[in-house]
């Protein structure tokens, strides 16, 4: 099957190609040059007057997983005043600040997203984590295992490990749960606060394992590094949330020594204790150590002013900042010797000191971080907002009339103490394809991802280009997956199943004879119940592909 | 002859570590099987169970006719509830595309139970731990009701009697019975534990968890007052309370079983929430048994509320107080019950005259009055399957230990949805 999308306007960062008008090829699921000699074309589209660009890539967005799912339990509330009705092929569900997993599937697709990434798979949830987004339709899935607060990575840390072992730890539990890169949040502190310990900064060691976050960070970030995963550590810093937290930040930076990290939900770690109440935006000494440090990527995590829930891997912390809450029910786990999680719903509004300054504060970030290569937009869905906010996002950081109208209708002091007012950046199309494409799938290594060119697969959206960004970005006209049609205008027209991406990276399986000994003594199920074959992830994940992206050892 | 592991489907702990003698389709558990496996693969694990056949109206006939039978039922039902539910992943996302496509009310058998801890946690929420916490790092355990030892029989073995090693203050470990009754459950403690015995008249355990969490609030209230405890004894376990450094509160909600226990439930938490502001309480609620966390998981995933619910009308709709199954059932609500069951043995609720469609395990017991019976697989022995574990976190692969026709709860499901055209 040979498709021909004419007279779009092509935004293609990957290949710097930036508002050129020329027909794009589809056949099956890939982008070719053209026709075969004497191949007819069996289908065009009339594109004319469009814009295209590769299907977008949500690289931080919590759509699966224990925590998610008791999100949703905890809200009823919320979810049952918005309830999707079913059509001829969607099935009934709701929305709601943690939706559904077909709502999530069909709204991410009809916003043009095509590939969505679950930033904190807790290893020993990996199944339900797999199995949940196998539920979630359409788009492409892939999620980043969580370390550096299970009991078996710290005793290595704390017992001086060669670091060929963590490596090969690291390795295994890639191999073992089908993640496409590492996560650490809070580093050591989700173990620490199983101790008690309620704080827990960059050089402070943990009580019992008496190793640091930075420690941590820097042991996870080389395994990495050398390991060859495409995607640096995706590191959630100490402190999230409290006023101050900046020099954690910093810290985390530095503990890197140079190693790619990148620093999830920025904004939630952008915090100065200046001012009468003492929390201010320290989002311009962040965006000068971020635009100082070639190794150092973000996502900014934007807060939206609404109702949401926090869902975090980040027990400590969200135990700490559980009386912020709205409504005052939220949920707290230490899981099985390997993480945690918190879940504490909030309400974000725009007539409140603290909140209006987290709004201000990531939209600073967003301008004042110069390389859209390295910045990408993420409200940390669905902490800081849910996913369906992007195209508002959009348009506060392509129209400054409009940002500085919305600044001026905030919390007066929070507007005040903010920079936001003076920055005059407006984001371009090209840049905004950028960040939402070509950037997160080079820095996920997807090849075939987040670009238009010959052999990249069909995941193509067309958009009419409108004078508001927001209507433009929210309901494209076309959305084709792996060369299917699959929403037009927002409504969704087909429901496909996405693939899972993954990392395999070489080790030494000498490391199974210590983790299954560990199994044995500490686990509640054995080292073999606990690996998931390749076999069983592909139908938990219902997914027609497993897809393992290359590593380069290093 | 062939010794196998196998992973037990047979409670909410879900032990990955019995081995089974496979023999043919005779299946006999030589280690780590507990009262509760041992009698499911007594009946299960037969060569006779393999060939259950399908019935209608108590006659046997193959599969296809029976297909066909329980097919006419759906298509002439127009409010039909879909329960049982104790069945793996796989199953549960048939279930739901079934009910989606037949506007049906679906409940779990054991919804009413399962909703005691749901509704706490939707009032005011919770902090829990996992089986592997609780094991590793608990210095106290407080044990609430008595069945929870005969409902989940390994958790001693496996949970309570092993040192408790990272983090261990190598102290033996505390542990609290909150009885109302004298119990087997006391007997079965290990002996390398310091236990308190919490006794109380019977009828007084929502009083009895009242006043923990009031004497742990320091609240200015007469422990004395309630009947049948020892004197000394509360102020005692409150005293164990406050010095633990991790502890950890065990019930399971079935034994909670008096109107609006939820409140008790809630009031567990909030005594675990006040302990937390200067030390480390958990809740661990003991549940998963039949397949109810696992329901209620994939339903809260697929729809974003939880179960009970109805499909009806193109919409799901999350309302415990209509959609719970005894209510619909009571009041007349459904023309149609469709039985799905591949794990326990709750035989089909009898309603009137209404007719019933039973997807259940191989050696089910069905009344005569079942209209259409189908024998599926079960999880974990039959064939493979995913369920939750009781703590809600892990979800562990059954393999199949045997080889068997029987079909899988899910390929049934999807086979009836096929004939409906």
């Amino acid at each position: 099957m040979l498709t021909r999308l004419t007279g779009a306007r092509i935004i293609d960062p990957a290949h710097g190609v930036d508002d050129v008008v020329r027909d794009l090829y589809i056949r099956d699921d890939r982008i070719v040059a053209g026709p075969k000699p004497g191949e007819s074309v069996d289908r065009v589209w009339d594109a004319n007057g469009t814009i295209a660009m590769a299907g977008a890539i949500d690289l931080h967005t919590h759509i699966g997983g224990g925590k998610v799912n008791i999100a949703r339990a905890l809200l009823p509330e919320f979810n049952r005043r918005e309830a999707l009705p079913a059509t001829d092929i969607c099935g009934a569900c709701t929305g709601g600040p943690a939706p559904s997993t077909l709502a999530t599937g069909y709204r991410y697709a009809a916003m043009g997203y095509t590939a969505c990434f679950e930033p904190a798979m807790l290893p020993v949830n990996a199944r339900q984590a797999h199995l949940e987004m196998g539920d979630t339709p359409i788009v492409d899935k892939g999620a980043y295992a969580l370390l550096g607060n299970d009991d078996f990575f710290l005793d290595q840390l704390a017992t001086g490990a060669d670091p060929r072992a963590v490596r090969d730890y690291v390795a295994w539990i890639l191999h073992a749960t089908h993640a496409i890169g590492v996560k650490v949040v809070n580093a050591g502190g989700i173990s620490a606060f199983k101790f008690n310990q309620r704080k827990l900064d960059v050089d402070e060691p943990h009580t019992h394992y008496r190793v640091t976050p930075r420690q941590i960070v820097r042991e996870l970030a080389l395994a990495v590094h050398e390991l060859g995963i495409p995607h640096p550590l995706h590191v959630h810093a100490s402190n999230l949330g409290v006023p101050g937290n900046v020099d954690s930040t910093l810290a985390t930076i530095a503990a890197a020594e140079g190693l790619p990290i990148h620093l999830t939900h920025l904004q939630f770690h952008s915090y100065g204790t200046e001012g009468d109440r003492k929390f201010s935006s320290a989002a311009g000494r962040i965006a000068e150590a971020v635009n100082a440090a070639p190794n150092v990527t973000v996502d900014v995590g934007q807060i939206m002013f609404g109702q949401t829930v926090t869902a975090s891997g980040d027990s400590m912390l969200q135990y700490r900042n559980a009386r912020h809450g709205r409504p005052a029910k939220w949920v707290i786990m230490d899981i099985e010797c390997d993480a945690g999680c918190g879940v504490v719903p909030f309400r974000y509004r725009d007539r409140d000191f603290v909140n209006a300054l987290q709004w201000a504060i990531g939209l600073e970030l967003f301008l004042m971080i110069r390389d859209p290569w390295r910045v990408f937009l993420t409200t940390d869905h669905p902490n800081g907002g849910p996913f369906t906010s992007y195209p508002h996002l959009i348009k506060l950081l392509m129209d400054r009339t409009f940002r500085n109208d919305v600044l001026a209708s905030i919390n007066p002091e929070a507007a005040k103490m903010s920079a936001l007012g003076a920055l005059d950046r407006e984001y371009s199309l090209y840049e905004i394809a950028i960040m939402t494409r070509a950037a997160p799938a080079r820095i996920l290594g997807l090849g075939d991802h987040g670009h238009l060119g010959v052999g990249a697969c069909a995941d193509v959206v067309i958009y009419e280009p409108d004078a508001d960004p927001e209507t433009m970005f929210a309901r494209p006209r076309w959305v084709f997956k792996d060369g299917q049609l699959v929403a037009e205008r927002g409504a969704i027209v087909a429901v496909t199943r996405g693939s899972i991406h993954t990392v395999k990276p070489p080790f030494d399986r000498g490391i199974e004879r210590q983790l299954e000994a560990w199994f044995a003594r500490y686990q509640t199920q054995s080292m073999a119940s606990f690996r998931i074959s390749d076999e069983e992830v592909c139908a938990c994940g219902q997914a027609p592909r497993l897809v393992v992206h290359d590593c380069r050892e290093r | 002859m062939a010794a196998r592991t196998a992973t037990c489907a047979f409670c909410g702990l879900l032990c990955d570590d019995l081995e089974v003698d496979v023999v043919g389709a005779t299946l006999r558990p030589l280690r780590g099987a507990c009262e509760r496996a041992t009698a499911a693969y007594a009946t299960l694990g037969t060569d006779a169970a393999t060939r259950a056949r399908p019935r209608v109206a108590g006659r046997p006939v193959d599969f296809d006719e029976a297909l066909d039978a329980a097919a006419a039922l759906l298509r002439a039902g127009r409010r039909p509830v879909i329960s049982g539910l104790d069945v793996d992943v796989a199953g549960m996302r048939s279930v739901l595309a079934l009910a989606r496509r037949l506007g049906a009310v679906v409940d779990h058998v054991h919804g009413p139970v399962k909703y005691r801890n749901l509704h706490a946690l939707q009032e005011g929420g919770a902090i829990t731990t996992t089986l592997a916490e609780a094991r590793n790092r608990a210095d106290l355990m407080i044990l609430i009701g008595t069945g929870w030892h005969r409902r989940f029989p390994r958790f001693v073995e496996r949970i309570i009697a092993p040192e408790p090693f990272l983090g261990g203050t190598g102290a033996p470990r505390r542990i609290v019975t909150v009885d109302a009754i004298e119990g087997e459950a006391r007997r079965a403690l290990p002996a390398n534990v310091e236990h308190l015995p919490l006794d109380a008249a019977p009828g007084q355990l929502p009083a009895v968890v009242a006043m923990l969490g009031a004497l742990a609030d320091r609240q200015p209230v007469d422990a004395g007052r309630i009947t049948g405890v020892a004197p000394g004894t509360l102020e005692r376990c409150v005293d164990w309370m406050r010095a633990a450094r991790y502890g950890v509160v065990v019930w399971s909600a079935a034994d909670l079983d008096w109107p609006h226990a939820e409140l008790t439930v809630q009031a567990l938490a909030r005594c675990i929430r006040s302990l937390n502001r200067d030390t480390r309480f958990v809740g661990l609620p003991l549940a998963g048994t039949d397949g109810d966390l696992t329901a209620n998981a994939v339903q809260t995933w697929q729809a974003g509320v939880p179960l009970p619910a109805s499909y009806a009308n193109g919409r799901v709709d999350f309302d415990p107080s209509r959609h719970a199954l005894p209510r619909v059932l009571a009041r007349g609500e459904a023309d149609l019950l469709i039985w799905v069951s591949s794990l326990g043995h709750a035989p089909p609720p009898l309603s009137g005259s209404l007719p019933r469609v039973v997807l259940g395990r191989a050696d089910l017991v069905v009344d005569h009055g079942v209209d259409v019976f189908i024998p599926v697989a079960t999880p974990g022995i039959d064939a493979a399957g995913h369920l939750l574990r009781t703590d809600k976190v892990v979800t562990l692969y059954l393999p199949r230990v045997r080889v068997s026709t029987l079909p899988s709860a899910a390929s049934v499901v999807d086979a009836l949805a096929g004939r409906l055209g």
